[in-house]
């Protein structure tokens, strides 16, 4: 029953879908009852699906750090027809010091049989002839429609969803063009009044002529001349917008206490409640240097604890290069923990939390850090794949030079397997990823990764980039446990639900999941936050949380159902901003 | 940046002034022998270069000594809240960030420029060197790795005292950073 009078919140579409679930779920609650975890089955079905794009990265021999720096990709459902469409960022081919094609990104739109058309020219998304890199998707204009923000080598973009099937590039008259190496990006509402505002994180200070001119003068390892940088480049700043409320953003960063004084080479942001105190902070990722985490004050600004809070280095005080980030809770321990993806030769690290904003560097004994190792590893997700109750983590792997491969005796290569490793439910991770199936066997350079049920069957299915080469949708074909699948739809005079925290519990266990318009690596996930439920037949309690602190709970949710959940209008005035 | 050119104008002047001596020998009429004009303007060239690195030694002492000041008024501050019973949160958060950056040798300006002189191919201890590419993160003077994690474990201590704060446990902290920081002034004597 529902708590406070509401109905347990409207199902979404496909009635006859949802049945045949029910029918899979029994099948997997057999073999739980045996006590056997069923082996994770993923299959690349990109061919079959219709998603084509090519992602151009410059020149082969990836003369410039531009040329491997690949881009990403988002799930979202644009034409809001209840399924989710796919978005793939493009960059640039280069001959030389000569542009020979500007990759055009693409949308397609999911047509609900595991096909999905081209809809990049109708919809006008193709990226305006940006050298493209990120992906974050929201409703900034609050007009219930999913816009798309692509941050860019150039200006960037930032479409507005017209909500009838197109888009119109607004970047310029929002005032977020800002030309540079613009990279991972995040919208969140930083000064608690109701409008989102967007962080976009900066690489390297570099003009497109450096990028032409650019030859592999790097000495590697005395195996090889590679591609210079990050040292010796100069950095870029990052910019914080913030939004007027009307469309328009400011540029507040240093008003903001964001100014990025070290000029790092920002790659990956994310937004998040990392100290659970209710508002949004902000991590990025840096290569080679410590990463940021940036504690919001809910007042739209924000203070830099990385060091002190154990999260902006190793365990051994050391800088990584941080590539990508994620968010979950690997411990089932109900507090954010942060996951990063680092060059190789050195693990991705584990930061788990250990309440009050801090946390500590986990990743040898939670086991992600030897499986890690030998990887250079980019687009990461928690996501419960075998919907178990606890969240997996996903890992996109590839090399930045292909002049490794002259070297076999280098212990790597340029392209590579991507991971996949599986939690235990106590916070373990096991590398299971040559058992995950045909889907994890290529080896490419992969970069972002989004997840999301594009095929509406209840478990979580992978996108992944990777560079000149087709993207990989690897479909999720494994006996996993039940699951709930979690909509939010804002009320637009409450406010955006970007920052929403849903929480179900399960019997003893409770899981949580935010809403975020990024995370991975320059990547976008599916709006609809998904629970692996394992063998449980009811969801005991759902709630939800939304950014301004309002609450809603239901009770007694059946399995296995896509829930919309209406925004309640809020019954306390918002406060700040 | 100015100061910089100009001092590279008065070496490339020197050096232009030493080629055209080479071209003309002087009175000891040897055509092998390096110039002495050459050689002396190699050589104050050498004392400032070396003289740089004990300034550079010399500045970031001075750094690390003012945050460390910085910190200790910080302590006080937290511990005159202590003793009154009043909130010293951001007082000790603020002695956490200040500890980190002893840890950091500075702080994000400082590390800005520290990353240009990296980039630039400068290294304060020469890192050919395995002992001390084993002993000090890229760039830094004083502060070697060990001193470094030892500083920022502190910092997360003191910061997790802000929210359970305690004269007696901050000073238990204080007296690990202060004799790290000691340790570290160490280093700058040699």
């Amino acid at each position: 029953m529902a708590e406070g009078g509401g109905a347990v919140p409207g199902i979404l579409r496909g009635g006859e879908a949802l049945t045949l679930l029910f029918a899979a779920v029994v099948l997997d609650l057999a073999g739980a009852a045996a006590g056997q975890a069923p082996p994770l089955s993923f299959v690349d079905v990109a061919a079959d699906s219709g998603i084509s794009r090519v992602l151009l990265a410059g020149r082969p021999g990836k003369d410039h750090l531009l040329d491997s720096a690949g881009a990403g990709a988002a799930w979202l459902d644009y034409d809001q027809d209840g399924d989710l469409d796919a978005y793939l960022v493009n960059g640039w081919r280069l001959d030389g010091a000569t542009v020979v094609e500007k990759g055009r990104n693409a949308l397609y739109r999911n047509l609900g049989s595991g096909r999905f058309e081209d809809a990049t020219d109708r919809a006008g998304v193709g990226g305006e002839g940006e050298w493209g890199a990120g992906v974050a998707v929201a409703d900034y204009d609050g007009d219930s429609w999913p816009d798309l923000f692509l941050s860019s080598f150039g200006k960037n973009v930032l479409y507005r969803n017209r909500g009838d099937g197109t888009f119109e590039n607004v970047a310029s008259r929002a005032g977020v063009e800002s030309p540079g190496w613009n990279t991972g990006a995040a919208f969140l509402d930083s000064d608690s009044d109701g409008d989102l505002d967007l962080y976009v994180a900066t690489y390297i200070s570099h003009s497109l002529e450096q990028v032409l001119q650019a030859r592999p003068d790097l000495d590697w390892k005395g195996m090889a001349k590679v591609a210079v940088g990050p040292f010796g480049l100069r950095g870029a700043a990052d910019h914080y917008f913030e939004s007027d409320g009307k469309g328009g953003f400011t540029d507040a960063t240093e008003r903001a206490g964001l100014s990025d004084k070290l000029l790092g080479y920002g790659f990956a942001v994310r937004a998040a409640d990392l100290d659970v105190d209710g508002d949004q902070d902000l991590y990025v990722a840096n290569d080679s240097e410590p990463n940021y985490l940036y504690r919001g004050r809910s007042d739209g600004t924000f203070e830099e604890v990385g060091l002190w809070t154990g999260a902006a280095l190793d365990g051994d005080g050391a800088a990584q290069a941080g590539m990508g980030v994620t968010v979950g809770d690997a411990n089932a321990d109900g507090l954010p923990d942060i996951f990063v993806t680092n060059f190789q030769d050195d693990h991705c690290t584990l930061y788990l939390g250990e309440g009050g904003g801090f946390f500590r560097d986990a990743s040898d004994e939670t086991g992600v850090a030897a499986p890690t190792y030998p990887l250079l590893s980019w687009g990461t997700a928690f996501v419960d794949l075998d919907q178990d109750g606890d969240q997996d983590l996903v890992v996109a792997n590839g090399h930045i030079y292909p002049q490794v491969d002259a070297h076999p005796d280098s212990g790597t290569s340029y392209r590579q397997r991507n991971l996949l490793l599986r939690n235990d439910g106590a916070g373990r991770f096991t590398d299971v990823t040559a058992d995950a199936g045909p889907g994890f066997k290529p080896a490419k350079s992969n970069r972002g990764l989004a997840t999301g049920d594009f095929d509406d069957d209840g478990d979580p299915d992978l996108l992944i980039t990777a560079l000149d080469d087709r993207p990989n949708l690897l479909r999720n074909d494994t006996a996993g446990g039940a699951w709930l699948s979690v909509l939010l739809d804002p009320a637009p005079i409450a406010g955006p639900a970007i920052g929403a925290k849903v929480t179900v519990r399960t019997g003893t266990r409770t899981q949580w999941r935010d809403l975020a318009s990024s995370d991975s690596f320059l990547s976008s996930h599916d709006p609809r936050l998904h629970f692996g439920l394992g063998a449980a037949t009811t969801a005991d309690r759902l709630e939800i949380r939304w950014p301004d602190g309002n609450r809603q709970a239901y009770e007694g949710i059946p399995v296995n159902l896509r829930l919309v959940v209406p925004r309640r209008l809020p019954d306390r005035p918002r406060t700040g901003g | 940046m100015k100061r910089s050119t100009s001092t590279w104008m008065f070496v490339i002047v020197g050096l232009c002034s030493g080629i055209a001596v080479a071209q003309h020998p002087g009175k000891s009429g040897s055509t092998t022998a390096t110039p002495p004009s050459l050689v002396s303007t190699y050589s104050s060239l050498a004392d400032t270069i070396l003289g740089a690195r004990e300034a550079e030694k010399n500045l970031v002492h001075a750094i690390l000594a003012t945050t460390y000041g910085h910190a200790q008024a910080a302590l006080a501050a937290a511990n005159t809240k202590l003793h009154a019973k009043q909130d010293a949160r951001a007082e000790i958060e603020s002695l956490a960030a200040l500890v980190a950056q002893l840890g950091n040798e500075g702080d994000a300006s400082v590390a800005a420029v520290r990353k240009r002189l990296v980039d630039a191919g400068h290294h304060h201890h020469h890192h050919a060197d395995d002992q001390n590419k084993d002993e000090y993160d890229e760039g830094f003077v004083l502060v070697t790795k060990a001193a470094k994690k030892a500083f920022i474990d502190a910092s997360k201590e003191i910061g997790k005292l802000a929210a359970s704060p305690s004269a007696a446990a901050l000073d238990a902290q204080w007296q690990k950073v202060a004799a790290q920081f000691q340790a570290s002034c160490e280093g700058a004597k040699h």
